[in-house]
């Protein structure tokens, strides 16, 4: 008979300690880096707030960062109930959405985030996700580069000379800060050996041309300062655009002048942010979250927006963030954390512990001392931020996956540039129909 | 001796665990991937595929991208098989004296064979990194150039030597297994006859070791058909899907495009023609050895 007790006792302990399990709210979080030591850091914090049920608190789950959003596809679709809010971005949420339900945000997440901010968390008009972090691009040049050129009247003779061959009209070095595209272009040139044999770099810039999706997001300021889109407001897909053309061409004609480096086919963020530190790379375009690194390598490193074009000057930004599992099985638990996570308070300790969330003017201003870098990713997404029509549709990542396979084999010549923009209308208008 | 019912009642039973764990194994993916090669299919409608005939399938045929894939897959798998055949039995038949009395050089040989294929891609990316490896460091500092190990002209080549350098070794183990087993009095008594060792090999050697070599090259083959990791995690798909192999095809069809019906289409189609191949080299061994 005791026996019996002590197993029915056990067993009751066991069920009750899952039930508990299964109340806790578990959050899939983008692993290693910043990202995860902030939401580490929030995370405590509200754990340790009284108002927080101990059913409600928080446990984080973290997986590798390789195949991430793949594993992500397939765990929502067989329903997992392993966590209860997970990652999104900008890209992918019109793909996870169907697996999602949306939220409700804190009363002043309008104030803390702003509109710009708070959509690229958003599909068909409801709110998906929390913006946890923002990624946009920065022009990143060599000063010292810069002022030496400019300060000497051979070189800029020279640069006239190499940017009339090339581009078909002399221009002279100017502030980085009013470059255009083909200033950007004639600079890449000029600071590359194999235009300029006594160019102090071996390459003017480093283009990233490895056919992954990725890519697809730093190029599309370029063909979006021309005044690019993906589709119409009629839904009509206007891929095959002047606009794109030019960037497209613009970015093969440095890659056949060896302006970038003959491998970067196969370059993506890792082999360009290493072509840069080396100091053989005068400027380049690369995600915000490489500042540190980059600077930290080449002190006279300055970030500023991308280059400007005939129809404005612009960077792509999207969001990563936090959304709420369809399956979860605490959806009270989990609602409750977001909303909180939505809050000014939390955007700041999230901010403090190395996140890099993108935060109004107002909000990042109380930050400036500790993060200045927030705030000029703050300025420049609410003035140069865009996202192409259709970039959050439930295909999105298709289109850029479709673009990354085309672009790339026109760049590297295994296509026409009229093929390429066959196809990718194609693609596209089957993906986006 | 024909088996009593008793007996085959008996083997049957024995049997049944058996072939239920390999019918759950390998019969409901199977039988999965059929319903879904049949049907249109994405991650939304899992549990409810909507069935649209050969459909799939004549997407798969009509698409560029499969038959570039294919083209590719085949081009590799033919190369590296033969690559490295040829290297692993060159080494065989040239180190087998030395690793008689040093056994412990195949463990060194066989070292790359042990490196998980997705790792050796990524050792490539930093080792063949114009800025940060050391091959292109060298070669500037010695040369003054470096070629550019991944651009679209090189590419090819480079996946292919990183394959065979990595799987060349499990051929050379074959063939030592292969060669070390020969009798050696059968060498001995041809030398009394005055051959000489060159002709001994392509008379005496090569002859006994071709059924080795024959499997060597199926296994290879197969293997570099169906490559995946190594290239993937070093080049991706490659500009234009230059470097897209047909596992690589299917990967990004199912996971990037979400085309689970185009995706197991591909994968049919795929095991379909490797049991074609399976077949034919089979019987054709069967008739050589009639």
């Amino acid at each position: 008979m005791t026996q019996w007790k002590t197993l029915l006792g056990g067993t009751a302990l066991s069920l009750l300690m899952a039930v508990s399990a299964q109340a806790e709210v578990t959050v899939l979080g983008w692993p290693g880096g910043p990202e995860e030591a902030a939401l580490r850091a929030v995370t405590e914090i509200y754990n340790a707030r009284s108002e927080v049920a101990e059913a409600d608190k928080v446990n984080l789950l973290f997986t590798s960062r390789d195949g991430f959003f793949d594993k992500l596809q397939v765990d929502l679709a067989a329903g997992t109930t392993a966590f209860d809010i997970n990652l999104i971005a900008t890209y992918s949420i019109g793909k996870y959405a169907p697996f999602m339900e949306p939220i409700t945000l804190s009363p002043e997440a309008d104030a803390v985030f702003g509109d710009t901010v708070l959509s690229t968390m958003k599909f068909d008009g409801a709110q998906y996700g929390v913006p946890t972090d923002l990624s946009l691009h920065f022009m990143y040049y060599r000063r010292d580069l810069i002022d030496a050129l400019m300060a000497d009247d051979a070189a800029k003779a020279k640069y006239a000379e190499i940017s009339m061959k090339y581009l078909g009209e002399a221009l002279q070095p100017k502030d980085p800060d009013t470059w255009t595209w083909q200033d950007f272009a004639a600079n890449a040139l000029y600071f590359s050996q194999s235009v300029n044999p006594d160019s102090p770099t071996r390459y003017g810039t480093v283009l990233q041309m490895k056919n992954l999706l990725f890519n697809m997001m730093v190029f599309g300021p370029w063909p979006r300062s021309y005044g690019a889109n993906w589709m119409d407001d009629a839904g009509n897909i206007t891929v095959d655009s002047p606009a794109y053309r030019t960037a497209l061409e613009m970015a093969k004609m440095l890659y056949d002048a060896g302006a970038t480096p003959p491998d970067s086919t196969s370059y993506e963020y890792a082999e360009a942010n290493a072509a840069y530190t080396a100091g053989q790379v005068a400027a380049m375009v690369q995600w915000n979250a490489a500042a540190g690194d980059l600077m930290a390598a080449q002190a006279n490193t300055t970030a500023i927006a991308p280059p400007t074009g005939p129809d404005g000057r612009f960077t792509h930004i999207h969001g990563l963030g936090l959304g709420l599992n369809k399956a979860s099985e605490n959806k009270d638990g989990a609602k409750a954390f977001l909303t909180w996570l939505s809050t000014k308070d939390a955007a700041l300790a999230y901010a403090r512990a190395g996140g890099a969330p993108g935060l109004t003017a107002g909000t990042a201003a109380e930050l400036a001392a500790e993060r200045p870098d927030l705030v000029q990713v703050g300025e420049y997404a609410s003035t140069y931020g865009f996202v192409m029509n259709g970039a959050t549709s439930a295909n999105a990542l298709g289109v850029y996956e479709a673009q990354a396979k085309e672009f790339t084999g026109y760049w590297a010549g295994t296509q026409d540039l009229d093929t390429a923009m066959k196809n990718i209308t194609a693609s596209m208008t089957d993906l986006l129909k | 001796m024909t088996p009593s019912p008793k007996s085959a009642r008996e083997n049957a039973i024995l049997a049944t665990p058996l072939v239920g764990f390999l019918l759950l194994i390998l019969g409901f993916p199977i039988v999965l991937s059929l319903v879904y090669g049949f049907s249109q299919t994405t991650f939304t409608t899992l549990n409810s595929p909507e069935f649209i005939g050969l459909e799939n399938f004549s997407t798969v045929l009509n698409d560029a991208s499969f038959w570039q894939a294919a083209w590719f897959s085949l081009r590799f798998a033919v190369i590296t098989a033969v690559l490295q055949c040829a290297i692993g039995l060159a080494l065989a038949v040239y180190l087998a004296p030395l690793i008689r009395r040093h056994g412990w050089m195949v463990a060194v040989l066989i070292i790359p064979m042990i490196v998980a294929p997705a790792m050796m891609g990524l050792m490539y990316r930093l080792v063949l990194h114009e800025f940060a490896g050391p091959i292109p460091h060298y070669m500037y500092a010695w040369f003054g150039w470096s070629p550019a190990f991944l651009n679209l002209s090189n590419v090819f080549k480079t996946v292919v030597v990183a394959e065979t350098l990595q799987w060349m070794p499990f051929a050379f183990l074959l063939f030592l297994t292969a060669y070390t087993a020969i009798p050696q009095d059968m060498r001995e008594a041809a030398s009394v006859d005055g051959t000489r060792p060159w002709r001994m090999f392509w008379k005496i050697e090569l002859p006994m070791l071709m059924p080795t070599v024959f499997v060597a090259l199926f296994i290879r083959f197969i293997d570099g058909f169906r490559v995946f990791d190594n290239i993937y995690t070093l080049v991706g798909a490659g500009p234009g899907g230059s470097t897209t192999s047909m596992s690589i095809y299917i990967y990004e069809a199912f996971l990037r495009q979400g085309a689970i019906g185009k995706a197991m289409a591909a994968a049919i189609l795929l095991f379909a023609a490797a049991f074609l191949l399976l077949t034919t080299i089979q019987r054709l061994m069967k008739g050589r050895s009639a």
